[in-house]
């Protein structure tokens, strides 16, 4: 798989039952799929959606500071 | 013409590494074919078998000491080694992160959770748990992953405000629930037959549920699922079945001319406690001609009481009155080693897998000579 390219993920990637849920929330998908992204606000931590083109812009306390959030995707990691 | 064979004394003698004030000397052992002209000192299996001893010192599940006497170093480092780096534990060797916000970065949590040691079930460690064995080329890894190898873990923790904390509390233990994530916080999720295996009090659990993992504050989390797999140490220490595994050797202490009165209690001073015993000298000595004691019953004198609590400091040696009347070195062949277990195993148990672990080794290098000359 191409790093660039980004696919949504489904959860039959995974083959040992145990080791490791790949499964996204549906809801992350649907976001994608309308263009609403959702930052976090870097004053109040609040969960900021953003549309495209809106104003970069806490609706809540209106910091102007917005952090991307971490990836939906699972990382794999060797203990060592 | 024939030699004079060595007495018992000579035997003793030789097995002495001399501690002087400021070197070592007769650090390497003599007791081997060539070394003293006329002596045989080839390796026979009925010797080895009538001078090897072990004697238990300390034997609990977490801690043992104990006196390997007898044997070359060589032999002793052997097993010291087995222990460290071949003697098999499980561990926490891959980490799956599904989500991570916490302040500590995914590569030092995942490293973090490598290093805890867990422990389960003896039957199902030993017997049912096997190797991961290699995938086959393009192949995926998971394609090898049975109950019989993997065993899987699961984290999963997130920091809220505590409601019912006290107004003002300071202590983010109160404060918060799950601000410090445990070891305990890891959940066993057994497959196939690791249920058997691994029940009730034989679950995969951390052996210090106490551990500190992580810190959150309300609104991170962690969330995350963990495989282990049988592994050595000499792969990676996580999988050392040993805090410490070392040995030294036993000191010796020999006074070679009586120390009495006040001199007794000072040389006493000289050694960690116990060391150092104080006797009268008793009438017997006394009267003996030529024994250093003369005129001297009823004081005390200086006696080695357990040399095996010495140190080694040299400290009686820096004293000119003592410098020439005692002589200090250590035992070649008797090994007192210590070892100290991280939970999977007992740690008498680590000692006697090393010797079946050699064994194995030497069984193995057998074959492989017989099938050289072949
Ligand atoms: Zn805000």
């Amino acid at each position: 798989m191409s790093r660039e390219q980004y696919q949504i993920p489904t959860g039959s990637q995974q083959t040992f039952a145990a080791g490791g849920s790949n499964t996204v929330a549906t809801s992350t998908n649907r976001e994608f799929e309308t263009g609403i992204m959702h930052y976090t606000c870097g004053d109040c931590a609040a969960r900021v959606p953003l549309e495209k083109g809106a104003a970069i812009r806490c609706q809540k306390c209106g910091a102007r500071v917005l952090y991307k959030e971490r990836t939906k995707r699972m990382v794999q990691f060797e203990a060592r | 013409m024939p030699r004079k064979q060595p007495t018992e004394e000579d035997l003793e003698r030789r097995k002495i590494v001399s501690v002087n004030a400021e070197t070592v000397t007769d650090v390497t052992s003599t007791d081997f074919p060539g070394n003293w002209p006329g002596e045989n000192h080839a390796w026979d299996i009925e010797k080895v078998i009538r001078d090897t001893k072990i004697e238990f010192h300390q034997n609990e599940p977490a801690e043992a000491s104990f006196s390997l006497i007898g044997v070359d170093a060589s032999i002793a480092n052997a097993f010291r080694r087995i222990m460290i780096a071949d003697i098999p534990t499980i561990a926490i060797e891959k980490v799956f992160i599904d989500n991570n916000t916490s302040v500590i970065q995914d590569e030092v949590l995942a490293h973090r959770l490598g290093l805890i040691p867990f422990t389960g079930g003896r039957e199902g460690l030993d017997n049912f748990m096997r190797w991961l064995p290699k995938p086959k080329d393009n192949e995926p890894i998971e394609s090898t992953y049975f109950d019989y190898n993997t065993i899987s873990l699961e984290l999963k923790v997130t920091c809220t405000d505590n409601p019912d904390a006290a107004p003002g509390e300071k202590d983010p233990r109160k404060l918060y629930n799950h601000g410090h994530v445990y070891a305990k916080d890891i959940v066993f999720a057994p497959v196939g037959r690791q249920v058997k295996y691994f029940a009730g009090e034989d679950a995969i659990r951390p052996v210090n549920p106490d551990i500190l993992i992580a810190k959150l504050r309300p609104g991170q989390q962690i969330e995350l699922s963990m495989i282990m797999h049988k592994g050595v140490g000499s792969d990676h220490a996580k999988f050392s079945p040993v805090a410490t595994a070392s040995y030294r050797l036993l000191p010796t202490i020999t006074i070679l001319q009586p120390i009495l009165g006040r001199d007794a209690e000072k040389f006493a001073k000289c050694f960690p406690e116990g060391v150092i015993g104080l006797a009268k000298v008793t009438k017997e000595e006394a009267a003996r001609q030529g024994s250093g004691y003369e005129g001297h019953a009823g004081e005390l004198k200086a006696v080695v009481v357990n040399p095996m609590l010495d140190t080694v400091s040299r400290e009686c040696l820096r004293h000119g009155e003592f410098k020439d009347k005692v002589r200090l070195g250590r035992k070649r062949d008797h090994f007192i080693f210590n070892v100290e277990s991280t939970g999977q195993w007992e740690s008498d148990a680590i000692f006697l897998a090393s010797i079946a672990h050699l064994k194995e080794k030497a069984r193995k290098l057998e074959q492989q000579v017989v099938d050289m000359v072949r």
